[in-house]
């Protein structure tokens, strides 16, 4: 089985570290893609041994699973310019936030009468194989094609089948959930480093705590609070650091984060739903980019030249 | 039905309460002395500030077969062992309003003069009025933060519940019935299937349902910190009026 990246940034880079560290796949089974050649994350590819190409049809030439690892605005242009080379045994996987499945069958039926996609929703640490990871099965795409990317996926983490409309949800659970615990861990190591922690020691110690934590909870049959509870004796230092939380909305604050990433992913389906480009517009993009940039060019032709290329950066 | 009526004899300086204890066939009597020659347990009812004053009075009455169970807010078990004969069985009690349908919550401290079987009895005799438990006398403040004065933040809630409904157009008696009926119903749960607290909360909130939108509007108001800080102003304040 080959794997191809459509984009050669954060997330294909992510994945195809963990799909190589887990041993699920040969570096040189994979092929990424981008006109970037300027990105950070190709050079690591390449280093990695992965196939890199600046062709994207290449891409899909040489791949059975097919990832669409691009920012969410930059799907219909993919899909209009690979959609010709999409044969039945490809499995489109598309991991851009808020990107329905029916966007995409729309857009590729025009090439291809069957199109098996399949939606997901992943996370960084699948970079050290503890990711994140949900899918949801288009109209064409069989139980074995599910399966399949299961399997891809749960070597890097855990993945779980769910219907389409959990994913904007799961986004904003465990697809923005590394950037809150990012936020937290640099705030906890402050609190360290306020109290006279050194710095390094106390990122440590923060992480390494979140990490246990976490670890705790899964293995356990427990509920958080009882796990909470068993951790704050009373009167202790425990309690009276919670009651800060509580008294600054600790917990509201992660709901509303949740919800608001949420919300943002299905405002940008929307507003890239009621996109209306014409074909030659695309082409005429597309091939700008081939040019060197100028400052006077469109926002779109930016989008192409963006260095911070995460689809779950939306 | 653990004593029958006409085994309690209640004291007090004027009839303005006794005349209740009376009608459900309690004896009474002006004389404080009086119960301690009647009664083996004895139950110290009085405000805290008068409490000194009435135990100067009976200390020459009370004796080694007395079980005295004081219930005055913030009135040490030293101060009640210094004010009476020295080995006098002590007890100190902290109740709950709810005693009076028997569903209170009760905390009990010894003092050093009473044993395991004063301890016994006291918890017996009280588990007819609610939840009784033995605890160190230093839990007693905090009883009285989290239950004593606890009672009151429930009815404030309940209150607001039944306004919530108001608003949104049920009548007030309704509203208030069923908001006591939610919170009796609730209590119930936990007690009786001893899971925790948030367990039984997320048993209730399915996904994307009413319950988790409402309880997202509570932890936006940090309803959590504002409980704690009652208890904590309570319990504290407790402590304060105990040094006084």
């Amino acid at each position: 089985m080959s794997v191809g990246f459509i984009g050669a940034g954060q997330l294909a880079f992510a994945l195809a570290r963990g799909f190589t560290a887990a041993g699920i796949l040969a570096a040189h089974k994979i092929t990424a893609s981008s006109p970037d050649t300027d990105l950070p994350t190709v050079s690591g590819l390449r280093k990695m041994g992965v196939n890199f190409t600046v062709s994207n049809k290449d891409t899909v030439k040489s791949s059975d699973v097919l990832f669409l690892a691009v920012k969410p605005p930059i799907i219909p242009f993919i899909l209009e310019e690979v959609g010709p080379d999409i044969e039945p045994r490809h499995i489109v996987v598309s991991c851009a936030a808020g990107v329905t499945i029916g966007s995409i069958e729309k857009k590729l039926s025009t090439f291809c009468p069957t199109p098996k996609v399949i939606r997901c929703m992943t996370n960084t640490p699948v970079v050290v194989r503890e990711g994140a990871t949900v899918y949801a099965t288009g109209t064409h795409a069989d139980v074995e094609d599910g399966k399949l990317l299961e399997q891809l996926m749960a070597s890097v983490g855990f993945c779980t089948e769910v219907e389409e409309d959990l994913i904007d949800a799961v986004t904003g659970l465990s697809g923005s959930g590394p950037a809150y615990a990012f936020t937290a861990l640099d705030a906890l190591a402050d609190g360290g480093v306020k109290m006279g922690i050194p710095r390094r020691l106390a990122v440590r110690l923060g992480a390494q705590a979140l990490l246990g934590a976490a670890k705790m909870l899964l293995e356990s049959e427990q509920h958080p609070g009882q796990l909470k509870d068993n951790v704050c004796s009373p009167g202790g230092a425990t309690i009276h650091a919670l009651h800060f939380l509580e008294s600054g909305g600790f917990r509201s604050l992660l709901i509303n984060a949740v919800e608001a990433s949420c919300i943002r992913t299905r405002e940008l389906q929307h507003l890239a739903d009621q996109e209306k480009i014409s074909p030659a517009a695309i082409k005429k993009t597309l091939l700008d980019k081939v040019k060197m940039e100028s400052p006077s060019l469109s926002s779109k032709v930016s989008l192409f030249t963006n260095k911070s290329p995460s689809s779950k950066k939306n | 039905g653990k004593v029958p009526a006409s085994n309690i004899l209640a004291s007090a300086p004027s009839d303005k309460n006794l005349d209740a204890w009376r009608e459900s066939g309690c004896r009474t009597t002006h004389c404080n002395l009086e119960v301690l020659q009647d009664t083996t347990l004895v139950f110290l009812a009085t405000k805290p500030h008068i409490l000194p004053g009435v135990l100067q009075e009976i200390r020459p009455a009370v004796g080694p077969h007395h079980i005295v169970v004081s219930m005055a807010a913030g009135v040490s078990l030293q101060t009640l062992q210094r004010l009476l004969p020295a080995g006098t069985k002590v007890l100190r009690l902290m109740p709950n309003l709810p005693c009076v349908v028997q569903a209170g919550a009760m905390v009990f401290a010894r003092g050093s003069g009473a044993g395991d079987g004063e301890a016994a009895l006291l918890k017996n005799l009280l588990s007819s009025c609610g939840l009784c438990e033995e605890v160190p006398e230093s839990y007693i403040n905090i009883h009285t933060g989290l239950s004593g004065s606890g009672v009151a933040y429930v009815y404030l809630f309940a209150e607001a519940l039944a306004e919530g409904a108001v608003k949104m157009g049920m009548p007030v008696g309704l509203a208030s019935r069923i908001a006591a009926q939610t919170l009796l119903g609730a209590a119930k749960m936990m007690l009786e299937t001893g899971e925790h607290p948030a367990k039984l909360r997320g048993d209730v909130c399915t996904p994307g349902g009413t319950t988790i939108h409402a309880l997202h509007q509570l932890e936006k108001g940090a309803l959590r910190a504002t409980v704690m800080n009652a208890v904590e102003a309570a319990t504290n304040r407790a402590c304060d009026v105990a040094k006084d």
